[in-house]
């Protein structure tokens, strides 16, 4: 909270008439889309048309409620998808309406790629006016004002909407967060995978890749995949939670994870494909929509989007019977500089946060069964207390 | 969460780096250290300071009879000298000093120790001599009780720089316009409160970081300036800085008890060589197998060598404000009059800006804001907001991303951060 802002309030902005001075606009929701005219994000409207080459979204910043494996109720801020929703639902639709881990953003790259914030205020904690913002973690040649660090940038306040824009300039898999105390915000859940798909998708580069999906542009057709699943560590500390919801001072440095996890869920919630039921809490909004369990048919390559946004420890991740081929790592392709293909063979990958790793299990001649991903800092594998579970899901592989 | 605190304490730091900001540029940004074939080391105590205002006791290596400084005196050698190391021990507990990565380490004098020979306590004296045979970025610490007395703080850094000035290593891909130093290290005030209180042999084995440091300093101290009087035992600082398409040189070493994962904002970098050997394929093929990377993992006792550049390639639009009399983008706009930057991408000049900024009531704005989008512009801001970025420069968090580690104990923002500042080509650096 900057009490600083009280001080702004009523005050009448002169802007310099400078060559270099952007235009500035008005409070509120504002969502900027190009060929949007009814401001929902979208070019669902009669008269509306979306320009080539560009994408929009809506994200809503707010507070809301998830379930652990073990049943806690975990208050957490975070991310909800708003695209589509009229300016004037924006606040209503948004708030409680947190999402962990938030809503994936998938990108084809050299897209124009407008992503509205709105900062819709947290519910729970009236008594807090933070900012938000979106960092677009690991795009790379980034400029400070769509970087998201607050320290270098802004960050939007309650009630309003803050436009990022980027090319999405080179394919691979990314994370987002806000990054405004990021300590507090990230532990608390504003977390979630942002993915940029090369221009080589829907090409044949010559070799048999039937699905023409790829990794990245790798002109011979080695990251060819046919199914990509997220892989997101994340873990909670309750203790941290619980207090912010109970409005007492937080423990920064002797934060301490007891809910290890894979995109927003412990084992077994992890294997459920469809969202986990919906906290009261959160007047029933869905808060937890993305499932772990990964399927795929024998001969399948399937692909791992792998990437850490924990705030506090590092994680190792296996797959119990199927080789992992690591092809990417921090959304850059393997390769020396002279072009030598320099993806390897692995049973583990370890992440520290801020981390991605592009994971390709080739299924051709496995066994058809369940196989597990899991962490290998074995005191992971719980929920709290509950010492079955945690970091862990299901690899399911059918005829 | 509140931290109009730490905001206070963060304007006061930074004072001194944004007066230097305003100064003149160096040649070649070096890193701060001492050279030379003999180097004269005592090992001695002293306080060392943390952003939020704790005061811990440590032990490190001075430079003669300088005073005591963690991290030890980075020692920048040239390759193929004869480094003699005569280390004087002032603590009241045996010291040693072993150099990971270096062979055919002569130790003399003093008595053997577990890992080499020792200089006694109280006045008790050893040599260390080696040939720098090679190249790279390296570390040295104390090889006595190495759980508590690295941990107090007998540890540096040991460069060897190549014979070709303005690089890493023998091959153009370790080449750079500025280096910096990220002697990355974590800290449990408990050991030194044990060991100031009269424990000289402190349980380390229930380590629990709560402070993590970039050479020495918690932020935002990291950012103040070099020498800065009022840190008398951390006289390193780090605050990279460079022009868009100059390349920095990371010379990064894990010195803490954990690993930390360390996270460029703005752009990847290459890492070109690990525990000073580049990452090669054959010797004349350079960093070929070096990887990119947006968060590289400082490993205890290991180093990486890492280059970093940024251009804003494919922004999508002209960072530099440039804008077209007809609207014109890319050689029309060339052609019209519009000169491209130094390093300038064609593709992205004159095209505009390409969203419309809230307006200013609907801010939150950072103090390293210039007010302006554009690199090398100042905007209009509110009283009281922004003010250390009097260039307009693009700045760029480079921090732990185990984020738990960006604070000073329970206070946000800290810890193991410093921020890039990329200034307009027109703009001297200065590097304090
Ligand atoms: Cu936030
Ligand atoms: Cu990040």
């Amino acid at each position: 909270m900057r009490p600083s802002r009280s001080f702004w309030i009523g005050l009448s902005i002169i802007l310099a008439a400078c060559l270099l001075s952007p235009s500035w606009t008005v409070a509120g929701v504002n969502v900027q889309c190009p060929g949007d005219n009814d401001g929902d994000a979208q070019w669902a409207t009669a008269g509306e048309t979306q320009p080539g080459n560009t994408q929009c979204m809506h994200l809503a910043a707010g507070d809301g409620f998830v379930t652990m494996a073990d049943g806690h109720l975990q208050y957490m801020f975070g991310f909800s998808d708003v695209t589509g929703v009229a300016p004037a639902d924006v606040m209503n639709t948004g708030m409680l309406a947190a999402q962990f881990p938030g809503p994936t953003i998938k990108v084809k790259e050299g897209t124009n790629f407008y992503l509205t914030l709105t900062n819709v205020g947290m519910v729970m904690r009236p008594d807090l006016f933070d900012p938000h913002t979106v960092h677009f973690h690991g795009f790379p040649n980034a400029a400070s004002i769509f970087d998201g660090e607050p320290m270098a940038s802004i960050s939007i306040n309650m009630g309003s909407s803050l436009t990022y824009y980027y090319t999405a300039p080179d394919p691979g898999t990314y994370m987002y967060h806000c990054h405004v105390e990021a300590t507090e915000h990230m532990q608390m859940g504003m977390l979630a995978n942002l993915w940029v798909t090369p221009l080589q998708d829907g090409t044949d580069p010559g070799t048999n890749c039937a699905s023409q999906k790829f990794v990245y542009n790798d002109g011979d057709g080695s990251t060819c995949y046919d199914v990509d699943f997220p892989v997101q560590i994340h873990a909670f500390d309750s203790n941290f939670h619980d207090l912010h919801v109970a409005v007492q001072p937080l423990p920064f440095a002797l934060m301490k994870d007891n809910y290890p996890m894979l995109n927003g869920r412990g084992y077994p919630d992890t294997v459920n494909t469809a969202a986990l039921p919906a906290p009261g809490e959160n007047g029933g909004k869905d808060s937890q929509i993305v499932s772990s369990l990964i399927t795929a048919t024998v001969g399948q390559k399937v692909l791992l989007r792998v990437s850490s946004l924990s705030t506090v420890d590092y994680y190792t991740l296996t797959v119990l019977g199927i080789p992992m081929k690591v092809v990417g790592k921090d959304a850059k392709m393997l390769r020396s500089s002279t072009g030598t293909n320099l993806s390897y063979l692995t049973n583990s990958v370890t992440l520290g946060g801020g981390e991605t790793y592009d994971v390709i299990l080739d299924t051709a001649g496995v066994t058809p069964g369940t196989y597990f991903l899991y962490a290998t800092d074995l005191n992971n594998l719980s929920n709290d207390s509950q010492d079955y579970g945690g970091m862990m899901t299901e690899i399911v592989i059918s005829l | 969460m509140k931290r109009t605190g730490m905001k206070r304490s963060l304007l006061t730091a930074l004072a001194a780096a944004v007066f230097l900001l305003c100064g003149t540029m160096p040649a070649i940004a070096a890193i701060n250290g001492i050279t030379g074939t003999t180097f004269n080391l005592t090992a001695k105590s002293g306080y060392i300071s943390t952003a939020e205002g704790g005061s811990y006791l440590a032990w490190g290596y001075a430079n003669g009879n300088g005073l005591m400084q963690f991290p030890g005196p980075t020692l920048i050698v040239n390759q193929g000298a004869v480094v003699t190391v005569n280390l004087t021990n002032a603590l009241a507990v045996p010291v040693s000093i072993v150099f990971p990565g270096q062979t055919g380490v002569i130790a003399s004098g003093g008595s053997q120790g577990m890992l080499t020979r020792e200089a006694a306590a109280a006045g008790g004296t050893v040599s260390y001599t080696f040939t720098a045979s090679r190249p790279g970025t390296y570390t040295y610490y104390s090889g006595t009780q190495p759980d508590v007395q690295v941990e107090m703080g007998l540890a540096g850094a040991l460069i060897v720089r190549p014979g070709t000035p303005g690089q890493a290593y023998d091959h153009a891909d370790s080449a750079f316009d500025h280096e910096y130093l990220f002697f990355l290290s974590d800290m449990d005030p408990n050991i030194h409160d044990a060991v100031a209180a009269g424990n000289l042999t402190p349980d380390t084995t229930s380590h629990f970081a709560v402070y993590w440091l970039i050479n020495g300093r918690t932020a935002p101290d990291t950012m103040a300036a070099a020498g800065a009087a009022w840190l008398p035992h951390q006289p390193y600082n780090i605050m990279p800085m460079m022009h868009p398409g100059e390349r920095i040189l990371i010379r990064m070493i894990g010195a803490g008890r954990d690993a930390h994962p360390f996270h460029t904002h703005g752009n990847h970098h290459r890492i070109i060589a690990r525990d000073g050997r580049m990452l090669s394929s054959a010797p004349a093929n350079g960093a070929d197998l070096g990887e990119q990377a947006f968060t590289t993992s400082a490993v205890p006792g290991s180093t990486v060598d890492a280059i970093y550049t940024w251009t804003g390639d494919k922004m999508g639009w002209d960072f530099y404000g440039h804008a077209g009399p007809g609207g014109e983008t890319g050689q029309a706009c060339v052609d019209a009059g519009v000169a491209l930057a130094a390093g300038e991408s064609l593709a992205d000049h004159c095209k505009p800006f390409p969203v419309t900024l809230p307006s200013q009531e609907t801010l939150t704005f950072g103090q390293f804001y210039s007010g302006s989008p554009f690199l090398g512009a100042m905007g209009t801001l509110p009283p009281g907001e922004g003010g250390f970025n009097p260039n307009g420069g693009f700045l760029f968090m480079w921090h732990s991303h185990n984020e738990k580690e960006i604070v000073n104990f329970d206070i946000f923002p800290g810890g193991l951060l410093t921020m890039l500042l990329i200034e307009h080509p027109s703009v001297p650096l200065m590097n304090p």
